[in-house]
């Protein structure tokens, strides 16, 4: 009978088996690899559109490490050495193409884990996620839910690191007594608003008032500016805007005469922000993503494989581009790598084992933890250091580092008060 | 007689189609059925003369209303699919009254601001509807058996069928509404205003009625698309998801009843299939740009043209031959 072929009540297994009956079974999570054949990874990300600035940097970064990974005779598994390959999928940060995406890389192409940015595009993911089991990734921990057992945030914990500048910023500059916000009014400005309101009120300082949230398709931002400034802030925050808002926001607070501390969480391709406005004005900027020329990237903690040869290679092959995720999904396959050659196999749950055995991970910055039971309802998100960064003459300078899980032993009930208020614990979100 | 086989054709092909495609194919096919079904929607409301820039909000207003049904009052899946429709229809005869005041160039920008007040209000408002991150975790279309096939809609072939069964319903409602007496007054207030409004129409009451029922089926569609996907936000109904609707429109042309359809799948299978698979992933906006505007140089009576001038040859054959056997 048709309905017996077809099968009912999919489960993770038979889907699994029945896919590989297909003739697609090359690759499928669960299928041991043949010697020698190639390791597939999923990149799943908005590839063009507005948020193509946090997913094609990305890929460009993963492609210089597959690179890397194969020449230094790739990935060494019990079933011998596997060649990588990246497959890309470009989701246009939308769930709908994400979830047809996410079954072309699992069911045609057979990769072994699947990148992603996250966000929006992740609740479309999820239902497949959840009848594959396959292992996926995200940068954005909000995702994160007691449901989402086979959903990690190995590389950033957005937007939880961003108290390191605060923090950075209330040790050196303890002059700076009040500040104001603005941020876009969307699944990442939110949770972040609610950091940095934790971080200021962890560091003494005061809002002048409540923060600035506009539409995202706000185009022109000297309204915003302005209101920003008629309170006369010491620190004006730019949250976790996207650069398309940071560039002009900068323009717009540089016309306006503004010459007080600025914190945003990123600050890609600040050198065109430079150009547009001026050294000067962009010096002492704070911000979260390190150049990895850095020289502090090169001190025993860090486990990214030489970063500054990265960086080169990057901007030899992509001038300009460099940008906040340039690195990021590489690191994360720096730990997958790591916690498959530890399993000796590629199987999604072999590798989730491997990787969160003992509660303790590799993270870019040094070891870290797995932590995040209280904030996403489960444990899945690798948390330790993080850098502050500062512009300096023109250039992203690395300040220290500090310890985010630190942060929080001290002032996790602010963090808590906060997320609460703006509906971002995970048992709020939808 | 290959007028009476077409149909049955045609629909062996359609059961038969997804059987033959890869699995994100099949994907492809279900939101190319739900689009197929927004962009006819969109057709009929085109028919009074009017163009909206709102029509992907009003699917969207059927999304969320048949997401709520099911999350806050436990309504059964079709049931509030159903309701979806309703409520956008609804939504519709409401908006028509501050809109319809409005013609031409005003009631497109008219549109706009009311589908960006909707919009505004779905970020807005985060009880009920989610915020900017919108709802997630909808419930699915419950699966069900009928002997021969189960109905597994986590599966995209089990969800084509359904959503392919309603969409056709929904076509065939909409073929009989265009052929009807009302469907004709439709294009009397498009091409004939004075003349229909000397002879009796109530102009106004036509506009709405085309606005609710187009809207009525978008949301149905909105529906849809939100059981099979799990989630909805602000974003899937923006104004870039609308130039998209008004480029297959504009593509396929708007003479016909299957010229959007036209448009809706060439433009689909171009962008989403071909270009992805020729490696074209990261140039496809450019490419999908360009082949745009070609189409509009060469083709400015969208593809439907090319369909009638292939159709129009045989008919003057026939023409013919019946003249000669006269």
């Amino acid at each position: 009978m048709l309905s017996k072929i077809i099968g009912s009540g999919l489960t993770r297994r038979t889907f699994l088996k029945s896919t590989a009956a297909t003739a697609l079974s090359a690759g499928l999570p669960g299928a041991a690899l043949a010697a020698g054949e190639t390791i597939k990874i999923g990149f799943l990300a908005p590839l063009t559109g507005p948020v193509a600035a946090w997913g094609k940097p990305g890929l460009d970064g993963c492609q210089i490490w597959a690179e890397r990974v194969n020449a230094a005779g790739g990935i060494k598994l019990e079933s011998g050495s596997h060649m990588v390959e990246f497959i890309g999928y470009d989701n246009e940060y939308d769930p709908a193409k994400a979830r047809t995406g996410a079954t072309k890389l699992i069911r045609e192409d057979g990769v072994s884990f699947i990148m992603m940015l996250g966000g929006d595009t992740w609740p479309g993911v999820q239902p497949v996620a959840d009848k594959t089991g396959m292992l996926f990734s995200t940068l954005l921990p909000s995702d994160l839910s007691p449901d989402t057992t086979t959903l990690i945030a190995p590389a950033e914990v957005h937007p939880i690191y961003n108290v390191t500048g605060v923090e950075w910023l209330a040790e050196n500059k303890p002059e700076l007594k009040t500040a104001v916000m603005c941020a876009q009014d969307d699944a990442l400005g939110l949770p972040s608003v609610a950091t940095y309101l934790a971080a200021f009120e962890a560091a003494g300082i005061t809002m002048n008032e409540e923060p600035l949230l506009f539409d995202p398709a706000t185009t022109d931002f000297a309204p915003v500016v302005t209101r920003l400034l008629s309170s006369s802030p010491d620190i004006v925050c730019l949250d976790t805007c996207y650069s398309d808002y940071v560039h002009p926001i900068c323009e717009q607070l540089f016309q306006q005469g503004y010459e007080g501390q600025i914190i945003s969480c990123t600050a890609d391709f600040y050198d065109q922000i430079i150009a547009k406005t001026s050294k000067e004005f962009m010096e002492g900027f704070v911000f979260q993503f390190p150049d990895f020329d850095d020289p502090a990237l090169n001190s025993d903690q860090i486990n990214f494989e030489d970063p500054n040869g990265f960086f080169a290679e990057y901007n030899k092959r992509h001038p300009g581009e460099w940008g906040a995720v340039s690195w990021e999904y590489a690191s994360i396959m720096d730990l997958w790598k790591a916690a498959a050659e530890k399993a000796g196999s590629a199987d999604p749950e072999a590798v989730i084992a491997a990787m969160k055995e003992g509660g303790t991970g590799e993270h870019a910055f040094g070891d870290a933890r797995w932590w995040g039971t209280e904030l996403f309802g489960i444990d899945n998100a690798l948390v330790g250091d993080w850098p502050v960064v500062v512009i300096e003459n023109g250039k992203a300078t690395i300040k220290g580092f500090k310890n985010i899980p630190d942060w929080y032993d001290k002032h996790g009930d602010l963090l808590v008060k906060h997320m609460k208020a703006y509906d971002q614990m995970w048992d709020q979100r939808g | 007689m290959l007028k009476y086989l077409i149909w049955p054709l045609l629909a062996v092909g359609l059961v038969l189609l997804p059987h033959g495609l890869s699995f994100s194919q099949q994907e492809i096919l279900v939101f190319l059925t739900i689009n197929v079904l927004l962009v006819s929607t969109y057709r009929l409301l085109t028919l009074t003369g009017e163009w909206s820039l709102g029509h992907v909000v009003i699917m969207g207003v059927g999304a969320y209303a048949s997401a709520l049904y099911t999350k806050e009052f436990g309504v059964w899946v079709p049931v509030s699919m159903l309701l979806g429709g309703v409520t956008a229809a609804l939504l519709a005869v409401l908006l028509s009254f501050p809109l319809f005041r409005m013609k031409g160039f005003y009631f497109l920008i008219g549109s706009f601001a009311a589908g960006e007040i909707i919009r505004l209000l779905w970020k807005r408002f985060r009880d009920p509807f989610g915020g900017p991150k919108g709802i997630k975790g909808i419930d699915p279309m419950p699966d069900f058996s009928i002997g021969i096939y189960d109905f597994d809609f986590f599966e995209p072939v089990s969800y084509y069928y359904f959503a392919g069964v309603v969409v056709v319903v929904c076509l065939w409602i909409l073929w009989r509404i265009e052929k009807s007496p009302v469907g004709l007054t439709f294009h009397a207030v498009h091409w004939q205003d004075k003349l229909a409004e000397a002879s009796g129409v109530n102009l106004r009451a036509y506009r709405t009625l085309a606005f609710a029922i187009a809207s009525g089926f978008a949301g149905v569609g909105g529906a849809l698309m939100a059981h099979y996907v799990g989630t909805i936000n602000p974003n899937s109904f923006d104004v870039e998801v609308m130039v998209f609707v008004l480029t297959w429109a504009i593509v396929g042309g708007t003479g016909t009843f299957y010229g959007p359809i036209l448009g809706c799948v060439a433009l689909t299978v171009l962008n989403e299939i071909v270009l992805r698979e020729l490696g074209f992933e990261q140039m496809r906006p450019l490419i999908y740009g360009a082949i745009l505007i070609l189409s509009i140089l060469f083709m400015p009576k969208g593809l439907e043209s090319v369909v009638q001038r292939l159709i129009q040859p045989r008919d003057k054959k026939s023409d013919a031959d019946r003249e000669a056997l006269s």
